[in-house]
């Protein structure tokens, strides 16, 4: 109860926020229960965490720019030239590899690019792209289990409102297609939207299970021994209740370090 | 008070659901382990496998510039070194989510989909078009490797499942009979009706179950005695009665 009342003191704190710089949601120090009794790559335990700040939005093609502009760092998918795209008409989980893609085109040449979307979340970056930018802008990701409390907002439950999945409507930029072969967007948006653009969780933390899938540091229970694979949770627009289902609390998912999807972004921790 | 009270409350409730999580059974964990397990083909292997390990890790912190063989490489290999390759190593990437995570009591299901085969690895265009241009000299390497191993690995059940390779569906089943351990070769049958949109099993309660609106990649329905006879006899069915 004390903890709450800390957060939502923390909440009324100051969120100020440029173009350039997201918002923060500090969490306090404390215990915090994580995890699913269900589940068995993330079962439910018991963590002490210190404080820590959020940030309240995924990191924006806007902020990318600053970093880009300010270092010149080039990023695994302008390097490699094997982003991996989406358009409609493909099969479950079959994306397409293409050579044009990058952050400032996140689907393709051929598919636009972000001059209308700097306010969206960055995609097309790999993880050690997203912890190039925390280190030029002095911040950090968030661990898994930082992520997973910030998401949970001081909930138990597989959603941060309850178990009822029906309600991610209205906090999630998602898939709501039966399949990806033809385009949805009934909720507005068929690939990204502009941050922020769904309701956030009760501490103020947007689009945690959806928009893009957001990189974690730290390894899984489940990772092998010397495995260099990374994590990243939340959910993204491509995701549906028909295909991994993972846009929850719970699941960690698993992604090369150097690959780079149009679902893919991160938030920030200092 | 209250607040002393709700905190008591709270204290015995997180202690009480932490004893929730129950650790899945040896055999069961031992079971998604067999489900994952590729089959490596002997076929070139040294030398395939050295390209392979020069495309995925360069020295201790970082991975090399790309994952899939230069054009002339591919080109370079043999037929059945490039059978190898492709079932040793995905060269396009997969997205974050796993669509099959390890489940409570494996070894008693019959999931929809089949886990994946290479992690966060995928195959690539080439890799695929080199299935579907060799179906039967892939296929027929496929046979010549399950007899002699004894087993069908993920690989070589996502190879046959991306080719639709019905022609299979004899061979599986005796496979199958042996032991009757490896249910992700019903799997596979199930697999090969879907595709094939064959109409007594898409009005079935099982397809229903397994590939209908409130489906998801982990999915699955119990394996017994019943729903083996009857995916068994529906594929006989199909095959039977399959035109190409």
């Amino acid at each position: 109860m004390i903890r709450y009342l800390l957060i939502i003191a923390s909440l009324l704190g100051s969120m100020h926020t440029t173009a350039q710089q997201p918002a923060f949601v500090t969490i306090p120090a404390a215990r915090y229960v994580v995890g699913d009794s269900n589940s068995i790559n993330n079962p439910i335990r018991t963590i002490v965490l210190d404080s820590f700040q959020i940030s309240a939005t995924e990191i924006t093609n806007e902020q990318f720019a600053a970093f880009v502009q300010a270092t010149g760092y080039i990023t695994d998918a302008e390097r490699r030239h094997d982003a991996m795209v989406f358009e409609p008409g493909l099969p479950e989980y079959k994306w397409i590899k293409d050579s044009t893609a990058s952050w400032r085109f996140p689907n393709g040449r051929s598919r636009g690019d972000i001059t209308e979307k700097m306010n969206h979340p960055v995609t097309t970056i790999s993880y050690r792209d997203a912890v190039a930018f925390c280190e030029w802008a002095g911040y950090r990701l968030p661990t898994l289990d930082e992520w997973e409390v910030a998401a949970r907002a001081g909930s138990r439950t597989r959603y941060f409102w309850g178990n009822n999945r029906d309600e991610i409507k209205r906090y999630a930029n998602l898939w709501y297609g039966r399949d990806h072969l033809t385009a949805d967007s009934s909720d507005g948006f068929m690939y990204t939207a502009p941050v922020g653009s769904f309701a956030p969780n009760p501490w103020g933390l947007y689009d945690v299970y959806g928009n893009v899938f957001e990189f974690c540091q730290g390894h899984a229970k489940f990772d092998k021994p010397g495995s260099k694979v990374v994590h990243a949770r939340g959910g993204s627009w491509w995701c549906s209740k028909n295909s991994c289902n993972y846009f929850n609390s719970v699941d960690i998912g698993t992604v090369h370090p150097h690959a780079s999807f149009s679902n893919q972004g991160f938030r920030v921790v200092r | 008070m209250k607040i002393l009270l709700t905190g008591l409350l709270l204290s015995v409730s997180l202690f009480a659901n932490a004893q929730d999580y129950k650790e899945p059974s040896k055999e069961s964990q031992e079971y998604g382990v067999y489900r994952s397990k590729v089959t490596i083909p002997p076929y070139g292997l040294p030398k395939v496998k050295a390209m392979v390990s020069g495309l995925e890790l360069e020295g201790d912190n970082d991975y090399n510039e790309t994952a899939a063989l230069t054009a002339k490489a591919w080109n370079a290999l043999s037929f059945r070194e490039k059978f190898t390759y492709c079932m040793i190593h995905g060269e396009n990437f997969s997205q974050n989510c796993d669509a099959s995570p390890p489940v409570q009591d494996e070894q008693k299901k019959v999931f929809g989909q089949l886990p994946s085969a290479f992690g966060e690895f995928s195959w690539s265009d080439r890799q695929l078009k080199f299935f579907n241009d060799n179906q039967d000299s892939v296929l027929a390497l496929i046979r010549e490797s399950v007899n002699r191993s004894k087993r069908v690995g993920v690989n070589y059940k996502e190879a046959i499942v991306a080719m639709n390779a019905v022609e299979m569906i004899p061979f599986l089943e005796e496979v199958y009979l042996k032991d009757k351990k490896d249910h992700d070769i019903l799997t596979i049958f199930l697999l090969l009706m879907k595709e094939n949109k064959y109409a007594p099993f898409l009005s079935s309660v099982s397809y229903k179950k397994l590939y209908g609106n409130d489906s998801d990649y982990g999915t699955y329905i119990d394996f017994n005695s019943a729903n083996e006879a009857l995916i068994l006899q529906r594929v006989n069915d199909f095959y039977k009665n399959y035109k190409k």
